[in-house]
């Protein structure tokens, strides 16, 4: 980290081996990984598996349907991480599940499975923030410095204009994105740090009543030069949300004295966006840290990782504690593993 | 299960074998964790008696007692599931 002296880790490295066994269904990806932390330092991802929920055309994941998925596929899912890794449940250390933020029934039927396994196997729980996963994900694959992260925005319009949902909302409006011609002009909003959505889609979903749409994309007769496709929607709206994203980033950025960027997360694999961070931070002569999908999107391993290290300090989350909660700020957290 | 026409609460009974008492009363606590949503018109008591998990809901309307029994039903599926799946592996000795 330039510009400041890098204080010493609370973390002690470890005596022995740590594995710990990390559980994700905040949201439609129910993932579920195996970590180890070895006594000279390094760490092994031993497995990492995941199946999503895959809804058609035009729907979001209802939490019902999602919690419902989940429910099916958590044992096979744990079960492959299990064989896959090489290991007993036995030899693991600690269970860690995401206890927030995400939706209620999704956590609650992954909850459910990882207090199960912590009474049969007893092992001691910990509960996750979705949120401090990814980032610690990220800090371990690439070793960067601060995060942003966003995506339901872009999730929901992929749904107004009926993109497929697979793989992902995100990824197919980069794809249509790339196939823009014009940029059409969005609301910009930042405040501060803080960038504002709300407008955005209501405005992007505006013109998907304008005279001037073509929902096909191509040309009417008779039809000028003027029309708008859901191609440049796509484009205009990647482009508006990402300016914004890297304007409050870079303030951050000034504020803290750091040049290096780490983007995590399901929007994190987005090409443009990790194009348009990359131009700011080679500006400011610093550097952009992506994690490759594995990582970015939604997993087990990230939940296992955050967890592990909060284990390693000594903290556990006690059965009759080990509630989940809708709403959970990743400034909640007290990250003890950090100087 | 029996309705209680008593009065306007309604109560339902479930009854659920396990192999041990062992995994029933692990179900009881991986259950007893989530509080009820709604716990001024929903009552929930659960008891281990041997190897069986009882389970008996007191709710304001008839509409409540079906939709907390579904819940709770999907909830002991689930950790029924994961006990019969794992059960036997974690009782092995460790090695």
């Amino acid at each position: 980290m330039p510009g400041r002296v890098r204080k010493r880790s609370p973390l002690k490295t470890p005596d022995r081996p740590y594995i710990a066994l990390g559980l994700e269904g905040s949201a439609n990806k129910l993932g579920a990984g195996i970590i180890r932390h070895a006594p000279d330092g390094s760490t092994s991802i031993l497995s990492n598996v995941r199946h999503t929920y895959i809804t058609p055309p035009g729907e979001g994941f209802q939490p019902r349907d999602t919690a419902q998925h989940h429910r099916d596929w958590a044992i096979s899912v744990i079960n492959d991480a299990v064989r896959t890794a090489g290991i007993s449940l036995h030899d693991i250390d600690c269970i860690c599940y995401t206890k927030g933020p995400g939706m209620g029934a999704p956590l609650v039927s992954v909850a459910l499975v990882a207090r199960t396994l912590s009474l049969l196997y007893n092992k001691p729980l910990i509960g996750v923030n979705h949120c401090v996963g990814h980032i610690e994900m990220g800090r371990q694959v690439t070793g960067a410095q601060i995060q942003l992260s966003f995506g339901n925005c872009l999730d929901r319009f992929a749904r107004v204009i009926n993109l497929s949902n697979d793989p992902s909302p995100g990824y197919n409006i980069e794809q249509e994105a790339k196939k823009g011609k014009r940029l059409i002009s969005l609301p910009y909003t930042t405040k501060g740090m803080d960038v504002s959505l709300s407008g955005i889609l209501t405005s992007t979903e505006a013109y998907t009543f304008d005279k001037r749409f073509r929902a096909d994309g191509r040309a009417r007769e008779g039809d000028t030069e003027d029309i708008i496709t859901p191609q440049d929607l796509c484009f205009s709206l990647q482009e508006t949300v990402f300016a914004m994203l890297v304007e409050i980033t870079e303030r951050a950025m000034a504020h803290i004295g750091s040049k290096e960027v780490l983007i995590v997360g399901g929007v994190g694999c987005n090409e443009r966006l990790q194009e348009m961070m990359g131009v700011m931070a080679r500006e400011r002569g610093g550097n952009v840290f992506a994690t490759d999908e594995r990582f970015c999107i939604d997993n087990g391993i990230m939940i296992a990782q955050a967890g592990l290290l909060s284990y390693r300090m000594g903290y556990e989350t006690p059965l009759t504690k080990s509630t989940c909660t809708q709403r959970f700020r990743t400034d909640e957290v007290h990250v003890a593993w950090r100087a | 299960m029996s309705s209680n026409s008593d009065s306007s609460w309604h109560t339902i009974t479930m009854r659920i074998p396990f192999a041990s008492q062992k995994h029933a009363t692990i179900a009881k606590q991986v259950i007893e964790v989530d509080k009820e949503l709604q716990p001024e018109v929903v009552k929930r008591v659960i008891t281990v008696e041997d190897n069986l998990l009882v389970a008996t809901f007191t709710t304001l309307t008839v509409r409540l007692a079906r939709l907390t029994s579904n819940a709770f039903l999907e909830n002991i599926d689930l950790v029924v599931r994961t006990i019969g799946e794992f059960g036997q592996d974690a009782e092995r000795s460790q090695s």
